[in-house]
């Protein structure tokens, strides 16, 4: 709901200006400190979001880690990974190649594709627990185009010079759609978590206007990095990912769980996943999460 | 439930019944300070009849001890007394006044007035002399007062005396950190206290996220928190009741006081409402006679908006950050009425021109009117509304979302004080307030767009009958009783939600209905018993205890470390049950010391409260329509121990409070669903506060407090999904770490001008944490920290070095 981060924005708005406030007395402060956590029971965690592009599919079974830790987590490299289309009733065996990576190449000719409509299974076995996960396939938004928006030194909300990118695209007709729009700078991703755009619908769930362009946080705020324009040359790709209700709900902890801090901090709380053990007295404990998503995608070179 | 009420009416009048008549006659009034004029309450009457005639004629000097007979008077300063017809000596005790006698020769009930004669002049040398031996020989049970002088004599932050941060140095109050609103009693969470302006409840105390509270010293008469054994007519709240009383102005002449400070000015004037005697020039000089009116308006407003000017870059500039408010009463007195208007209004401003702006303020308007029937029974009728709104703004280009939560109330009450004889006083009265919430009334506006969305508004209504009985048998053993029976009824019209709940789970729809205006939805009702005694073991000395049940209906609903000026404030209704606590209070008073100068208590308490609102991890709380699916609730339990030291006069004066406490809640969903520390839980609480007196121009002052860290939970693991960092806390313990301890010295120095009659000025010199401590508010973990990349724990610190200031005082 892009209201909630609205909300967090005034938040932290609010918070930046006490911090202003205090810093001109020279009072409040923030500095890092050592502290050491105790993490006895590390989860399993799945990392399984599958497309419908036609492109290498990977799904990464790790473990979690302490707190500090910087290392890689380590991988999972036992287990058997299946997908299940159970409309269709067609399984799709993902390999394990390295590092826990399990993966799956979609296959046109043969008909091996994921198809907008049907539901998914997902089936993991590993260290004798059964993980099973399921999601639709939902259909995803229309994209036009990409606008450019020269910004010349004024552009909101901080100057800066170069372009900035509209997302010209209409959310599906009817209510109950939920997307992931992913900016790329030259193939890289974005993935600043205070850049997650996320939105139900057109971003608005609180009027009855449906399938009409996506609200200016959406379309607009959430797909710029504002302490960054974008350049000359620099190739700038937008995907809208459909993805099911849970993994809304889920982004939205995650990306809430991240950003709490400070005089307004909530308790920690531990995100949830939608990966159950179906055998009894599983030995794992599970974190990650298995999303379905139909993408449609677009790029813009930005000019001089 | 109503036969236990008339078991407890009986048993409240009872002591009442069969005392032997004399002759007696009444007497009753007011009692006031000699030049303002100000009504004093609780005020100490003392009557012993005078044995025999003196070699003039006149009444001689000895009296009869075995015919003792004491008053007190009420909020109002109003007073009865019914003794024997004769001649009697009366003795008027009262905090900051000198102690006043008069001979008075009783042949039938009458009406006379006191009026005391201030114990010192200047701001110099105001003592807070305890009424002899009060706090022992008193009714009051857990009971703390402060008046306006002594807040003004605590080092403050930036130099700015402030009424809250002075309440937090008692016993039994804690406070989650600096900048943290509101305050918590005896573990008690800071929507659970009542505070009251003039008889209005405001619904947040605090400026500047609560650096300052809202009530402007300078305006403030006393200060008292009721912490225990609460009296039947406060009700509503479940831990305390902070009555903060305004002054009435001054009937005598034009008077003003004010402060010019580092953060904000403050400026008050006060004055009869009558034309002056003498001629225009005249005014700031004593009336022969007092006029029948007064006013005060007292007023202040922050300037870091103006400091700041220089400081800020393009983007700021043209902002706003200031907070005002403003104080204002108005009083006649004809005959046997007294009537009052005061009103308060103020807000917090912060606004960056076309980024975003946010604004809140309570506003509340008392009418009181003081009716005295007879010489017995005393009245008091009240009307009062009181709002608390907030405001935020957000623009994003073309498109600003504006976004509006109130609270308002309505209110009618009266009280009755009834003086059936010495021994026993009745006070009896009823209540009624109409709430409407307003939650979050926002829309989106640009040159093409106009969207309103929001939540539906809600209402509510609480009413409340309550009788009391003070009861005392010569002074050795005293009794309150007291039972209020309040009601409360959630009402439409709106749309009322039906969850399937299973505990520990978020709630889930079931279905919902519409509802018409004034249809009653839910509907709760429950009696209130209260219950206090003293048992007086000497003359300096007595053990006190109370009982009380409380009831609320008004829930902040907040999960953040510190409240936000943004918390909602939810009825009660189907799905949020009233909030309950019962609380059990002990304590030996002991005074040393001639005079009794030097106060001791010792109290321990056991609070057990139901119905808490807790929340589901990542629960969802703003602008959500399905909020209550998102609530849990549990029980809640708290017990502590309170040491009081206090010593006043002489040149060094002061107290040293210590609190050993502990609060704790457990709910089915939290924690495995065991107890666990309450985010305002501190185990130990200690504060030191000093003035002492170098000479005539100078006077030093110190604080110094130390308390334990509060609790708090930590991430322990993460893991990666898409390229995000997902923090896990493992086992789900909540509250499971403790910050580090906080403690914190100020310092200041008051440096007394020259003294001019027609005007006295006074500086302060401060430094609030002087040894530099970098206390942390909290410690909370990131993951990309100064963008650099990694997790990191940091810890944060409200205030986090040492604040000096300089402030000037006047007076004329």
């Amino acid at each position: 709901m892009p209201f909630h981060s609205f909300i967090q924005r005034i938040q932290s708005a609010v918070f930046t200006s006490i911090l202003v406030v205090l810093t001109l007395f020279q009072t409040g402060c923030e500095d890092e400190i050592k502290v050491s956590v105790d993490y006895n029971q590390p989860k399993l965690v799945v990392d399984a979001f599958i497309n419908n592009l036609p492109q290498t599919q990977t799904i990464t079974l790790s473990k979690a880690v302490n707190y500090f830790d910087t290392n890689t987590a380590p991988a999972i490299t036992n287990a058997q990974v299946l997908l299940f289309d159970t409309t269709a009733g067609k399984p799709f065996f993902f390999q394990h190649t390295e590092k826990g990576k399990y993966q799956f190449t979609p296959n046109a000719n043969s008909g091996d594709t994921f198809t907008i409509g049907h539901d998914y299974a997902l089936f993991i076995l590993v260290d004798g627990d059964t993980l099973a996960s399921f999601c639709r396939l939902s259909r995803t938004a229309t994209f036009d185009s990409i606008r450019l928006v020269d910004v010349e030194g004024n552009g909101p909300p901080f100057n800066t010079t170069g372009y900035y990118v509209e997302l010209m695209a209409k959310d599906a007709f009817g209510k109950g759609d939920f997307y992931w729009i992913k900016t790329f700078r030259n193939d890289t991703f974005l993935n600043n978590i205070n850049q997650l755009n996320i939105s139900a619908d057109m971003g608005n769930t609180s009027t009855d206007v449906d399938g009409e362009l996506f609200i200016y946080p959406i379309r607009y705020s959430g797909v710029n990095d504002f302490s960054r324009s974008f350049k000359k040359d620099e190739n700038i790709r937008l995907e809208i990912h459909s993805i099911s209700p849970i993994a809304y709900g889920w982004f939205n902890l995650v990306r809430n769980e991240n950003q709490n801090g400070g005089l307004f901090a909530t308790p920690p709380a531990n995100i949830f996943s939608n990966i159950i053990a179906i055998n009894k007295n599983p030995k794992n404990t599970l974190g990650g999460l298995f999303c379905m998503s139909a993408v449609v995608r677009k790029e813009i070179l930005i000019p001089d | 439930m109503i036969r236990l009420f008339f078991v407890l009416l009986f048993f409240v009048f009872t002591p009442s019944i069969s005392l032997a008549q004399k002759a007696k006659a009444t007497i009753s009034g007011y009692v006031r300070d000699s030049i303002s004029q100000e009504t004093i309450s609780k005020a100490e009457i003392t009557a012993k009849k005078i044995i025999g005639i003196g070699v003039d004629g006149r009444p001689s000097n000895t009296v009869d001890e075995s015919s003792t007979q004491k008053a007190t008077t009420n909020a109002y300063g109003f007073y009865s007394l019914s003794i024997e017809i004769g001649t009697w000596k009366i003795t008027i005790n009262a905090n900051g006044y000198k102690e006043y006698s008069k001979i008075i020769i009783l042949t039938a009930s009458s009406e006379i007035n006191f009026n005391l004669p201030i114990e010192s002049d200047g701001m110099q040398a105001i003592e807070i002399t305890a009424k002899r031996n009060n706090n022992v020989k008193s009714l009051d049970v857990s009971v703390q007062s402060i008046n306006g002088q002594t807040i003004k004599k605590i080092p403050a932050l930036l130099g700015e005396p402030d009424v809250i941060r002075s309440v937090q140095l008692l016993p039994g109050v804690t406070t989650v950190g600096e900048g943290a609103s509101g305050f918590n009693v005896r573990g008690g969470g800071i929507d659970q206290n009542l505070v009251l302006m003039d008889e209005a409840p405001v619904f947040n105390s605090a400026h500047l996220f609560g650096f300052f509270s809202i009530f402007n010293p300078d305006a403030v008469k006393d200060v008292e928190l009721v912490k225990g054994g609460i009296p039947a007519q406060y009700g509503g709240r479940l831990s305390s009741t902070l009555d903060v009383k305004t002054r009435d102005g001054n009937r005598s002449r034009l008077a003003g006081s004010g402060g010019i400070g580092t953060i904000f000015s403050r400026l008050t004037l006060e004055g009869p409402l009558a034309l002056p005697e003498k001629g225009i020039k005249s005014l700031t000089k004593n009336r022969k006679n007092p006029a029948k009116s007064s006013f005060l308006v007292s007023g202040r407003r922050s300037y870091i908006d103006y400091l700041a000017k220089p400081f800020l870059n393009d983007d700021l500039a043209g902002s706003q950050f200031y907070f005002y408010d403003l104080t204002t009463k108005f009083n006649y007195s004809k005959g046997k009425d007294n009537f009052f208007i005061s009103s308060y209004m103020g807000d917090d401003v912060f606004k960056a021109a076309g980024l975003f702006g946010v604004k809140w303020g309570n506003s509340t308007i008392t009418s009181r009117w003081n009716h005295v029937f007879n010489n017995k029974l005393f009245s008091n009728f009240t009307y009062y509304y009181s709002r608390y709104r907030y405001n935020l703004e957000f623009t994003n280009r073309d498109v600003t979302f504006n976004w509006q939560s109130y609270i308002v109330n309505n209110s009618a009450k009266a009280d009755f004080t009834y003086v059936i004889n010495p021994k026993n006083t009745t006070n009896f009265g009823f209540q009624s307030t109409y709430y409407r919430f307003i939650p979050g009334d926002a829309r989106a506006t640009s040159a093409t767009l106009n969207i309103k969305f929001g939540l539906p508004d809600r209402y509510g209504i609480e009413n409340a009958v309550y009788l009391a009985n003070d009861w005392n048998s010569n002074g050795k053993f005293s009794i309150r009783t007291g039972m209020r029976l309040s009601q409360f009824a959630y009402l439409g019209p709106g749309k009322v939600y039906l969850y399937n709940r299973e505990p520990g789970k978020q709630g889930i729809l079931d279905s919902t209905y519409t509802t018409q205006r004034g249809e009653v939805v839910a509907n709760y009702f429950y009696p209130e018993p209260r219950l206090s005694f003293k048992w007086q073991t000497g003359k300096t000395h007595s053990i006190k205890g109370g009982y009380n049940r409380m009831v609320q209906n008004l829930h902040l609903i907040s999960n953040t470390a510190a409240s936000v000026p943004f918390d909602v404030w939810q009825p009660t209704t189907n799905n949020i049950k009233p909030e309950i606590a019962d609380q059990v209070s002990l304590g030996y008073f002991r005074n040393f010391g001639k005079n009794s100068t030097i106060e001791t208590s010792i109290e321990t308490y056991y609070k057990s409260l139901q119905n808490q609102v807790d929340y589901i991890d990542g629960a969802n709380l703003l602008l959500n329509e399905f909020l209550e699916a998102d609530l849990l609730t549990g029980i809640g339990r708290a017990y502590g121990l309170e040491c009081y030291l206090k010593k006043s006069g002489g040149d060094l004066t002061g107290w040293v409070s210590y609190t050993l406490s502990r609060s704790e809640r457990k709910v089915m969903g939290i924690n495995d669903n065991n107890w666990y520390a309450n985010r305002f839980d501190r185990l130990h609480n200690l504060a030191v506060v000093v003035q002492y007196k170098i000479n005539l121009r100078w006077e030093f002052a110190a604080n110094f407090i130390f308390s334990s860290g509060t609790p708090t939970t930590f991430y322990t693991g993460q893991y990666k999904v898409q390229g995000y960092t997902v923090p896990d806390a493992g086992s789900n313990a909540r509250n499971n770490v403790r910050n580090p301890d906080y403690h914190r010295l100020d310092l200041s120095f008051t440096y007394y001008r020259k003294k001019n009659p027609k005007w006295e000025s006074f500086w302060v010199f401060s430094t609030y944490n002087t040894y530099n401590r970098r206390n942390p508010f909290s410690i909370y973990f990131a993951t990309n920290f100064q963008d650099k990349n990694y997790n990191a724990a940091i810890r944060y610190s409200v205030i986090g070095s040492i604040v000096p200031a300089i402030s000037y005082n006047f007076k004329f």
